[in-house]
């Protein structure tokens, strides 16, 4: 039975996020968005209603970094759970993801085992599911 | 071993010339470069081919492993296939001859689990194919890092060409905007992780780490 909870998908490479939006799918979580950038995830976030996010980090604009603090210091969008998907493998990155609020860290490339793993363990956390 | 004297000494002579004056331009251009402080800039362009050259046997890793897996996958979801055809075409002849019996022996009960099972296998491909595609994230950073380094040695070069050129061919251009980011330089994916112990190599090392910190 699909899930009513509303993703959006944050990455540069289009063919990430319609792979996330695909594994998404297959795992319930039909009700998805994407956005290219953290800016461009930013204003569909303050323009409608999201429960999570699933973002990598290095991308123009507005990096997943960047997006994850100005998702936490904003009143009306620091609940919204933040997985990391990125290609990032370095120890400091993780850290540092974890200390800005991050709900999970994937590292690419990974499975949908994986992915499945860490949304039901945020999803859990959170109260979501 | 017989050796020709024909013109004894005149392309020996020759050639000691010719690597004389290809000692003279290096040094010539060894003490413009110093001179124009381009010399410690190139020589760190220069450290950082062996790194480009590392990323793009990455590259080439990557994608031939990703069309590995994509034709494999493509191979057991046309088995699977083949599997499908076949087994419809024996139980529709069954059905044919006494429906019945092939529903009464089971020969349909059989079949619809079977395929149940097939197709259940071949979405289970279909799902690797697409993950192998992930190949595209991965080595598209990578080569923008290499692009950006053959830019860079490129302005470098230009540069150079510039400072020396004739003040009279020069062209006044545009001065570049520069970038500001306060944030973390970004690495994308690591090419070399064996022996790094400040990259983690997989997701459990990266659960471990979180673990660590109380997630």
């Amino acid at each position: 039975m699909a899930n009513p909870l509303r993703f959006l998908v944050v990455d540069d490479f289009s063919t990430m996020r319609r792979i996330v939006r695909n594994l998404l799918k297959e795992s319930g979580f039909s009700e998805a968005d994407e956005a290219e950038d953290g800016v461009v995830a930013l204003q569909k976030l303050r323009n409608s209603s999201f429960d999570f996010v699933v973002s990598d980090i290095n991308m123009p604009n507005m990096n997943g970094f960047q997006l994850l603090a100005e998702i936490k210091k904003d009143e009306k969008l620091k609940h919204i759970p933040v997985l990391m998907v990125t290609a990032e493998a370095r120890k400091e990155d993780i850290v540092l993801a974890a200390q800005q609020g991050a709900a999970g860290y994937i590292v690419k490339p990974f499975t949908k085992a994986t992915l499945e793993d860490k949304l039901i363990h945020i999803l859990k956390k959170t109260g979501l599911q | 071993m017989e050796i020709s004297d024909s013109t004894p000494g005149a392309g020996e002579a020759e050639s000691t010339d010719v690597h004389h004056k290809i000692g003279q331009l290096t040094r010539q251009l060894h003490d413009t470069l110093r001179e124009l402080g381009m010399a410690e800039k190139l020589r760190g362009s220069a450290e950082e081919l062996p790194d480009a050259k590392s990323r793009l046997s990455y590259i080439a890793k990557l994608t031939g492993e990703a069309a590995e897996k994509v034709l494999n996958r493509v191979d057991q979801a046309k088995n699977q296939h083949d599997h499908i055809a076949s087994e419809t075409h024996r139980v529709k002849a069954l059905m044919i001859q006494d429906p019945v019996a092939a529903v009464a022996k089971g020969h349909i009960m059989n079949f619809l689990t079977d395929m149940e099972q097939s197709s259940k296998e071949i979405d289970q491909h279909l799902t690797e194919i697409m993950m192998a595609q992930d190949f595209h994230d991965l080595t598209g950073q990578v080569i923008a890092r290499v692009v950006n380094l053959a830019t860079t040695i490129e302005d470098q070069l230009v540069g150079l060409l510039i400072q020396t050129a004739p003040p009279h061919t020069l062209v006044a251009k545009p001065a570049p905007t520069p970038s500001v980011d306060g944030h973390p330089v970004l690495q994308g994916p690591v090419v070399n992780p064996e022996g790094n112990p400040e990259v983690v190599t997989s997701q459990s090392e990266v659960d471990d780490l979180l673990a660590s910190l109380g997630f």
